[in-house]
């Protein structure tokens, strides 16, 4: 993994839901993450890095590749544009970009089983349901299973 | 109908809707010319058709939750909504009159409404997520300090918030039950833990009401095919209500244990609670009830956790029932097969 100076952990977060996304850049900020975001999957692959947000899935893959430091991923199911979190994540992993063994963390509204098997089927560390969680309770979970010691 | 199950006389509207004419049926058993089966298509036995209990004298209040269906002659069905009334003569029971009613386009309404409220309830979701975290921010100091008064009226929003989630949670189980989405998911569960995973979930909600709680949990019960998930729901639907509804300082107690007789797991959960009135009984179980003496006692409870635990519970195969008495308690039972699974994990 890259090394750098600054030792926070960077999240690139995928969240259609303005409201939602300002909170948990805000909360993600103040628990010491750096916060890159992005309201579309297309959006998160192409778009130059610089606080831009992004809420569809090509945006979002593009975006990742020009990354420098990518520790989390926080991603929604529900997205804008026609793709949703599922495709993001196929396309992520078929992709084997540099940042493909990053683990990812689907932070949804929507609680079928379904949905939750699909997703842990491709990969995906956990599964939150919103309205279930304190945002606090996401961080500090994600904080934990990545290991992250800085405080 | 005659007092053996003999059809006496049928009108139009019956020849109109099973298809079968008057001479045809006449002095034939009605349950053999109109075989009824439940919405998965297994036949309804003979000793189960209502009619069988009318004419025996007995009592009968339909459960409405689980449908049935009437098979026409020409071997298709529909579902159907029906009365069975005793012909007395003397006190003595020489006859039966069944009425009954196709319901194809009530059942496609309900559906509809009911798709509406998954859809809508769904939609809820985000606005009280974004809801909940922002007071869930505040109420962390993260948009600065709060003076008292301000911490504890947003605890209030923060609760009556907590509340609604609950509330458009139990909604949407409800409305995919009503639709069939809800689908049973059983793997091999250690029931034992997950009743104690439940106790201690909820151990706050006991603790701050001082109630007096006890529990035991048969040892080696072994892994039973359940939806672990939606039996939680079960578990802590019942937990929660005696919870809710036993004063301060009362007791609440449970226990897990092995019928090997009959096959069946049994839960029980006692509390020395508010009761269930007497005449409210029989409508516990439905949809949006809520007994008199509770609703002027609480205002949180939803009248969905028992329609939930019983639909549950009837789809599992088991069984769900309970004594309660006015200001003395109430004791609930649920009953588990597990025959089908010990041949898995043995």
């Amino acid at each position: 993994m890259i090394k750098k100076s600054n030792n926070k952990k960077t999240i690139l977060v995928i969240e259609d839901e303005r409201s939602l996304l300002k909170a948990i850049k805000l909360k993600l900020e103040k628990s010491n993450f750096q916060v890159i975001t992005s309201r579309s999957v297309e959006r998160a692959f192409t778009t130059p890095i610089k606080n831009v947000t992004i809420s569809n899935v090509r945006v979002a893959l593009e975006h990742l590749e020009e990354l420098e430091r990518v520790d989390a991923i926080w991603l929604d199911h529900d997205l804008l544009g026609d793709e949703d979190g599922l495709d993001f994540v196929t396309k992520f992993k078929a992709n084997g970009g540099k940042w493909s063994k990053v683990p990812i963390f689907v932070v949804s509204n929507t609680a079928s089983s379904d949905l939750v098997k699909t997703y842990a089927k491709l990969g995906v560390n956990k599964y939150y349901v919103k309205a279930e969680y304190r945002l606090e309770n996401i961080i500090k979970d994600i904080t934990l299973s990545l290991g992250n010691k800085d405080k | 109908m005659d007092k053996k199950g003999k059809i006496t006389y049928v009108n139009q509207a019956f020849e109109k809707m099973v298809g079968w004419k008057s001479k045809e049926v006449l002095g034939r058993y009605v349950v053999e010319v109109v075989p009824r089966e439940s919405e998965k298509g297994e036949t309804v036995l003979f000793n189960e058709r209502i009619l069988t209990k009318v004419l025996s004298g007995k009592v009968v209040i339909a459960d409405l939750i689980n449908p049935f269906y009437y098979i026409r002659k020409d071997k298709s069905r529909f579902p159907a909504s029906s009365i069975v009334n005793p012909i007395l003569l003397d006190g003595k029971i020489i006859g039966v009159v069944e009425t009954f009613r196709d319901i194809t386009k009530e059942k496609e309404i309900d559906k509809a409404k009911t798709e509406f409220v998954s859809l809508a309830s769904h939609q809820l979701r985000t606005p009280l997520s974004t809801i909940s975290w922002y007071t869930e921010m505040l109420l962390a100091g993260d948009a600065g300090k709060l003076s008292a008064e301000q911490t504890k009226y947003l605890d209030e929003v923060y609760r009556g918030n907590q509340r609604m989630i609950s509330l458009v949670n139990a909604l949407l189980s409800v409305s995919r039950m009503d639709l069939g989405t809800f689908i049973l998911e059983p793997e091999p569960t250690n029931v034992a833990k997950l009743v104690e995973n439940v106790v201690i979930e909820q151990m706050p909600q006991i603790d701050r009401k001082k109630l007096n709680f006890s529990s035991r949990i048969e040892k080696n019960i072994p892994l039973i095919q359940a939806d672990p998930k939606l039996l939680s729901m079960v578990v802590q639907n019942l937990l929660s209500n005696s919870v809710k509804y036993t004063g301060e300082g009362g007791k609440i107690e449970i226990s897990l244990s092995l019928d090997l007789k009959k096959r069946v797991l049994l839960f029980k959960i006692s509390d020395n609670g508010y009761g269930i009135p007497k005449n409210q009984q029989a409508k516990i179980f439905t949809k949006l009830f809520r007994a008199d003496n509770v609703r002027g006692k609480d205002t949180e409870g939803t009248g969905l956790g028992l329609y939930i635990v019983k639909a549950i519970i009837d789809n599992s195969g088991g069984k769900v029932w309970f004594e309660s008495k006015e200001d003395k308690g109430t004791t609930f039972y649920v009953t588990l097969p597990f025959n089908l699974l010990l041949k898995k994990n043995n």
